[in-house]
């Protein structure tokens, strides 16, 4: 313990830029993992936070809610699958909004039946009348606060927030849940040439199982009635939109660079201070030091290392985890930092192993010859 | 020099770990840029090579194509300004399509693109109304010339005459057909959310733009409207930033390893001074040796970067890995290796001959 502080101590710039190395790669791994999950949450929060259990696509818009379809025949279809309890139309658009003074992009969708696309809520209450939302709690302070108004343009509707759901985002921006009427509204004001009395069609329909009916048999009654339907449970129906297997594989490619670059950074420091340091571990080896406690050494060394660095990159990596990237609000991921601190800490450690083995290989009686672990 | 040479040569072993962690970052920075440029690339190509000026939406559209509406008096406005030879009309609906023969849930992801002034790459004159040209990626699943689509829940018939290259859009195929194709297809499959006659998302304008301005519309330039595009802007700068970081990483890994070797070899270049050596000469031998890791880095992470934009599956990674991308990689590696052996700069300065020759005897 006394010789691995007291090498440090004498090394601090050495030690220091290892130090930095890895807490610029922890940084970089959580503040991705940050980025990962916030634009996941982004792209299919409002699927994964709204309340139909079962949620019925046009085969044609290949799980893309804004895509998808239902025609007044696929409508009829669904209503006569056994097993259904409840059904209400979904829709979905995105419309250019000015909130706060500012024009933005908003995605709205308008359910018809409370409990079936609904959103889940953290505040306020759902909406009833016409121009009323519920906004979601992560753009409450960009303007989608209760109370606060959202003008719809071009055409000028004015939209009040009344409630706020739980991390409800769609399409990576400000995101509002209204009612089917409402969307109407919206859609008339963006679209002059859209009838107000022409009722938008629904892009997919919330469904819920009758008593006795799981959720998985009536996704798979729905989709053995007709080829044109594509019923996914809400859990499925956030994690097959198109984008989010690409996102998961893109990050975790990076990941494994990043984990594999930080053993190796540390393998490589101790190795090459083992073999500098050769002449002085066989002498201390020959004046009675054991070669454990020469390991031990080293072993404490490499946590400090990798304890001191893992610490300054989650300090790096916390206010950066309160800020928003854009329309992305980034989170403190407390599950990441403690996996990858596991994960980082056991790979460096195995990683330093080499560097140990070389310790263990020193033989005192080539003190007297010059030789040690350095050859 | 040639002593730094001779020394990678005779042991490379000394320098093997160092030059694997630098191919890994190497292959970091590699896989982070090709994941940049896919990103960006199938999002914005059908933009990108739109050949007018500007591309004019609706003031208020935050310029997206399915929020903007240009109508026909506005267009007109547009006609008298730059003449109605260089205003043409663009707009674009995103639907499912089907394939003959394909199963009943087999479909493709496209983007038909309704066009007057053609963009790069696509015939100036616009096809017979339901013919289209289609990306050359939508061969890759399996649309092939004279084959006939069904597009969207309406399934209205479009025959593909021809592929053209490079016009990816928001991540889809696109196909290009006249305005009236657009519109038949948008209205038959959304009647709820229909185009009138005359009405268009955008137009593309040729000619001097900066004294125009039309009521209810804003002009951007295309470099602007690729901008604009969902997403793009923030990807840029995300991915920028993660790239500067790495390289900071690669500058501290190449001068820590530089440091430590340079501290290993203080006794050798104390007798080299002490023969003459000059300072420069010995500090020249390791940037020598810093740039050769890093080249001989760049060239097997590039390798394996190239190696994965072939085997990596359409669809699965926008991952696209240009020329251009591989040589910003090296040279901001050898940068990163340039300036991290300069931390070993002072340590060579130091080295006082007499008393390393002192330690060494």
């Amino acid at each position: 313990m006394f010789l691995a502080l007291k090498e440090m101590r004498r090394a601090k710039v050495r030690f220091g830029m290892l130090v930095a190395a890895v807490a610029l790669l922890v940084f970089l791994i959580l503040f991705q993992q940050s980025l990962q999950n916030g634009l996941l949450r982004s792209f299919v929060g409002a699927i994964e936070h709204q309340t139909a259990p079962v949620l019925v696509y046009s085969v044609d818009g290949q799980k893309v809610l804004q895509a998808s379809i239902i025609t007044p025949d696929l409508e009829a279809t669904i209503a006569a699958v056994d097993g259904i309890g409840r059904s209400g139309a979904i829709a979905q658009g995105s419309f250019a909004a000015t909130v706060a003074d500012e024009l933005v992009d908003v995605s709205v969708i308008g359910f018809e039946t409370e409990g079936l696309g609904s959103p889940e809520l953290n505040a306020g209450r759902l909406p009833t009348a016409l121009g009323e939302v519920v906004a979601s709690d992560v753009d409450a302070d960009a303007g989608f606060g209760v109370g606060e108004s959202v003008l719809i343009e071009p055409g000028g509707l004015e939209l009040t927030v009344v409630g706020l759901a739980p991390e409800s985002q769609l399409n990576a921006g400000p995101t509002m849940f209204a009612t089917l009427e409402t969307y109407q509204a919206v859609l008339a004001a963006r679209n002059p040439d859209a009838s107000a009395s022409v009722a938008p069609l629904p892009n997919v329909i919330g469904v819920e199982p009758a008593a006795g009916v799981t959720t998985t048999e009536l996704v798979a009654a729905i989709n053995a009635t007709s080829d044109d339907l594509e019923a996914l449970t809400r859990e499925d129906a956030a994690q097959q939109t198109p984008g989010v297997a690409q996102v998961r594989s893109s990050f975790l490619v990076i990941f494994l660079l990043y984990g594999i670059v930080v053993p190796l950074i540390i393998g490589l420091f101790f190795l090459i201070v083992t073999f500098q340091k050769a002449g002085s571990l066989t002498l201390l080896r020959a004046i009675g030091a054991s070669a454990s406690r020469l390991v031990s050494s080293l072993l404490i060394q490499v946590v400090i290392v990798l304890g001191a660095g893992y610490l300054l990159g989650v300090l790096l990596y916390t206010p950066i985890s309160r800020q928003r990237l854009g329309t992305i609000p980034l989170e403190f991921e407390t599950k990441a930092v403690i996996v990858w601190a596991v994960l980082l800490i056991g790979l460096g450690m195995l990683a330093s192993l080499v560097s140990a083995r070389r310790v263990l290989r020193i033989d005192p009686i080539e003190a007297t010859t010059g030789a040690g672990a350095g050859r | 020099m040639k002593l730094a040479l001779r020394e990678l040569i005779r042991r490379p072993q000394r320098f093997a770990t160092a030059t694997v962690i630098l191919t890994l970052i190497a292959l970091l920075l590699m896989f982070l840029g090709g994941l940049l440029d896919g990103l960006i690339n199938s999002s914005t190509e059908a933009v990108s090579a739109q050949r007018g000026d500007a591309l004019v939406f609706s003031e208020k559209s935050r310029s997206s194509f399915p929020s903007s509406r240009i109508d026909a008096d506005q267009r007109a406005a547009y006609d008298d300004a730059f003449g109605a030879d260089n205003v043409g009309g663009i707009g674009i609906a995103q639907f499912g399509g089907r394939l003959p023969d394909a199963g009943p849930r087999d479909l493709i992801s496209i983007a038909l693109f309704g066009y007057e002034l053609a963009p790069a790459g696509v015939p100036d004159d616009p096809p017979v109304d339901g013919e289209v040209y289609a990306d050359s990626v939508l061969e890759d699943e399996g649309v092939t010339e004279g084959m006939t689509l069904l597009l969207g829940p309406a399934r209205v018939p479009v025959t593909v005459i021809g592929f053209v290259d490079d016009v990816n859009y928001l991540s889809q195929g696109t196909l290009w057909g006249s305005l009236t194709t657009w519109r038949t297809v948008q209205n038959a499959n959304r009647p709820d959310d229909p185009i009138a006659d005359g009405v268009v998302q955008s137009l593309v304008v040729r000619g001097e733009i900066a004294n125009v301005s039309v009521d209810g519309t804003r002009m951007l330039t295309i470099d602007e409207s690729v901008d604009a595009l969902p997403g793009v802007k923030e990807q840029r700068g995300t991915f920028g930033q993660i790239i500067g970081v790495t390289i900071v990483i690669a500058i501290v890994v190449v001068g820590l390893f530089f440091a430590l070797i340079t501290v290993e070899r203080i006794g050798l270049y104390g007798i080299l001074k002490a023969i003459g050596a000059r300072s420069r000469t010995l500090f020249a031998g390791v940037l020598l040796q810093a740039i050769v890791l890093t080249l001989i880095a760049s060239v097997v992470a590039g390798v394996i970067a190239a190696l994965l934009d072939r085997t990596i599956p359409p669809g699965a990674i926008p991952f696209d890995l240009s020329l251009g991308r591989l040589l910003t990689s090296i040279a901001l590696l050898l940068l990163a290796a340039v300036i991290g052996s300069a931390f070993s700069l002072r340590r060579v300065l130091r080295v006082d001959p007499a008393s390393a020759i002192g330690s060494v005897i």
